[in-house]
């Protein structure tokens, strides 16, 4: 079962799972952070991470260093939630990253996300907004739900696809090396 | 046989102020400088001069000489600039061409004279073209340095020209001081009644030396040509930049790209014909009724591309608002440094870093370089200073990181978050953060760190714990050993 139509550009993460590219997904729940780090490590080119500047200097590159080579993060420190979301729809406009990842707290309304989604086509740039708050109606492409379930192990809910069918998803970290497939998706989809 | 041309501007720094077109320099004017404890006048103009008011004046003493005396203080930066475009303006004279800080110019002229049609129309004509500038000046020529130099500041005319070979007869008039000497010195030697520099020609160098320093015997043969005194050329800094008048004003984004175009590819030609890149572009725009708006822009790393240089405009220009139009434009190529045209391997590698840096670019630009930051690995133990961040647009090579050897948290807190205990144990059973309760299944620890004693701060050692607890999430708890009761903090996350 492909999550994605193979119309759009999109990349795999395995066992079929694919995430249309010049397109903005919206990631909930604790472990939403991994699911961005994840696709980033999926792609090559630069990756730029934006929030506010207390979250984002927490993010460690010394743990990082695991999936993803910590040079290839752009970290883009915003004080107020528009800026934040502005420096989205500027950094997926210009193009040439490969992935943008923004935490944004409450998820965007229709309307933002509209234009964000708009900045990801004329960018062809993969959009990601990590959503720790409430999520909203949206024009996201897809949106996941990502959960540990157990010791080293996560549930990867997709509960909204704009193009394309639910799923629930057991995934686990492989290896210790970072440029074999870092995450390993267990169990088929259950949905 | 060499021929020193020495040019001495007297009134620069009142000249710069009437160039600008200052209106104070209207009425009777100086400019100031603090010596001895007092503010003194340096420079004094006609109307001034008029008045009364000598340069060396206290202020107060000026003041109270002419009561509508205006004075401002010197700005030797400003000087200093003005005196290097007069040192590449200089080019016209002579190639080779030295500053004599703060207010003169030194030209090697051997050879040169002939194609003015001789030195004096040669120094005739500096002069006028100065003139036109505005610009006072004084010119003396000798065979030596300190001949010139002499004769363009203490001779009675404004063009002295010693003949070949001549200096020493040329100089005999001159007072002591001519030959830039410890004013000490001077004082000494006019007690003892030597004023003239022809005086000094009857003494024996070697008594001069005895009594005065050996100071005054190099000081007179440099000028007299018996010991070297070569013009060590030092080439004026190069400006890059370009400027353009519209003869009708333009608003249009179209025709101001158009002019953008022309004056980065100009900017740029020079750049790169000196294998020069710039790290930020300065644009201003006069606008008709509105006045000056600077643009500016900055790279990544050193730039010649033009369109580069157009592409980061592009944002900024877009949200100028220009109402009636803009007729005058002026690019600025700062912070130049060398270009360092690389091997480019094989593969995507090099296409990809050049979109980096581009996309670099762009986003300091448009957010401000230090909102975009990059990773940067730093010498430390403790998992909070292991990492750092520097802004991405000040790189001078791509930032490389060198893998830390432990394995740490996604999230490191750089404040510790204290938790509360509901059951105490080591790592606690269980305990709560924010609104949840954690209960503690697995937990793996202590990772004993030492405080690095060379840093200032906290010199607690701590222990770190990697608790799993029963909802899947694994945290990194922090505590200090040796503390009754003890208390915890969450120190980071792991995915």
């Amino acid at each position: 079962m492909d999550i994605c139509t193979q119309d759009f550009d999109a990349i795999s993460l395995g066992n079929r799972v694919y995430l249309a590219r010049a397109r903005v997904h919206e990631v909930m729940g604790s472990a939403a952070d991994l699911f961005a780090v994840t696709v980033a490590a999926h792609t090559s080119g630069a990756v730029v991470w934006i929030g506010q500047e207390r979250d984002l200097f927490a993010l460690a590159p010394t743990s990082l260093q695991q999936f993803i080579d910590p040079s290839r993060f752009i970290l883009v420190s915003g004080v107020t939630r528009d800026e934040n979301l502005w420096a989205m729809q500027q950094a997926l406009l210009c193009g040439g990253a490969a992935c943008v990842i923004a935490e944004l707290g409450d998820g965007p309304d229709l309307k933002t996300s509209r234009r964000l989604q708009l900045a990801a086509e004329e960018g062809g740039t993969l959009g990601i907004a990590l959503i720790s708050g409430r999520a909203q109606t949206s024009a996201a492409q897809t949106r996941w739900s990502c959960e540990p379930c157990a010791e080293n192990m996560w549930n990867w809910r997709l509960t909204k696809n704009k193009s394309g069918v639910l799923g629930d998803w057991r995934v686990s970290i492989k290896g210790e090396d970072r440029a074999s497939r870092i995450v390993d998706l267990v169990s088929a989809p259950t949905a | 046989m060499r021929r020193v041309l020495s040019i001495w501007f007297p009134r620069l720094p009142l000249d710069r102020r009437v160039r600008q077109g200052d209106p104070q320099t209207e009425g009777p004017f100086a400019i100031i400088a603090e010596s001895k404890n007092a503010w003194r006048l340096t420079h004094v103009n006609e109307l001034a001069l008029r008045a009364g008011v000598t340069a060396g004046l206290s202020l107060p003493d000026a003041r109270a000489i002419c009561p509508d005396l205006l004075t401002e203080p010197a700005d030797q930066m400003r000087e200093a600039a003005l005196l290097s475009s007069l040192q590449r303006w200089s080019d016209v004279l002579s190639p080779w061409v030295a500053p004599d800080a703060p207010d003169g110019l030194y030209l090697d002229i051997s050879g040169c004279a002939h194609l003015f049609g001789g030195e004096q129309t040669m120094a005739e004509e500096a002069l006028a073209r100065l003139n036109d500038m505005r610009i006072a000046a004084r010119i003396g020529i000798a065979d030596t340095k300190g001949g010139a130099n002499a004769l363009a500041r203490f001779s009675t005319t404004q063009i002295t020209i010693a003949e070949c070979g001549k200096t020493r007869h040329a100089l005999k008039s001159l007072p002591i001081a001519a030959l830039q000497i410890d004013t000490s010195v001077v004082a000494e030697l006019a007690s003892t009644g030597i004023k003239t520099i022809g005086q000094l020609y009857e003494i024996k160098s070697n008594e001069l030396a005895r009594r005065f320093g050996l100071g005054i015997t190099h000081a007179l043969g440099t000028s007299l040509g018996q010991e070297p005194d070569p013009i060590a050329p030092a080439s004026a800094t190069p400006i890059y930049a370009a400027r353009m008048t519209v003869p009708e004003p333009i608003g249009l984004v179209s025709d101001l790209n158009a002019v953008l175009e022309r004056l980065s590819m100009s900017v740029c030609t020079r750049l790169n014909d000196d294998q020069k890149g710039a790290r930020r572009f300065k644009l201003t725009v006069r606008c008709v009724d509105t006045g000056d708006h600077v643009l500016k822009v900055g790279f990544s790393k050193p730039c010649a591309a033009t369109k580069l240089v157009v592409q980061q405009f592009a944002h900024p220009l877009d949200k100028l608002e220009i109402e009636f139009g803009a007729d005058w434009f002026r690019l600025v190529a700062e912070q130049i440094e060398a270009l360092h045209p690389k091997q480019t391997e094989f593969g995507e590698k090099p296409l990809e870093r050049e979109s980096n840096e581009r996309l670099k670019t762009t986003l300091s630009n448009r957010l401000g370089a230090d909102r975009v930051q990059q990773f940067a690995g730093h010498d430390s133990h403790l998992p909070e200073c292991e990492f750092g961040h520097v802004e991405a647009i000040d790189q001078a090579s791509e930032p490389v990181w060198i893998d830390a050897p432990r394995k740490r948290p996604l999230r490191v807190y750089q404040r510790p978050k204290q938790l509360l205990m509901l059951e105490p144990g080591r790592p606690p059973k269980r305990f709560q953060w924010r609104r949840a309760v954690y209960s503690v299944k697995r937990a793996k620890g202590p990772e004993r760190l030492t405080a690095e004693w060379w840093r200032d701060g906290d010199k607690r050692a701590r222990d770190y714990w990697i608790v799993h607890t029963d909802n899947g999430s694994s945290l990194w708890l922090l505590t200090y050993p040796g503390e009754s009761p003890p208390q915890w903090y969450l120190a980071g996350k792991f995915p």
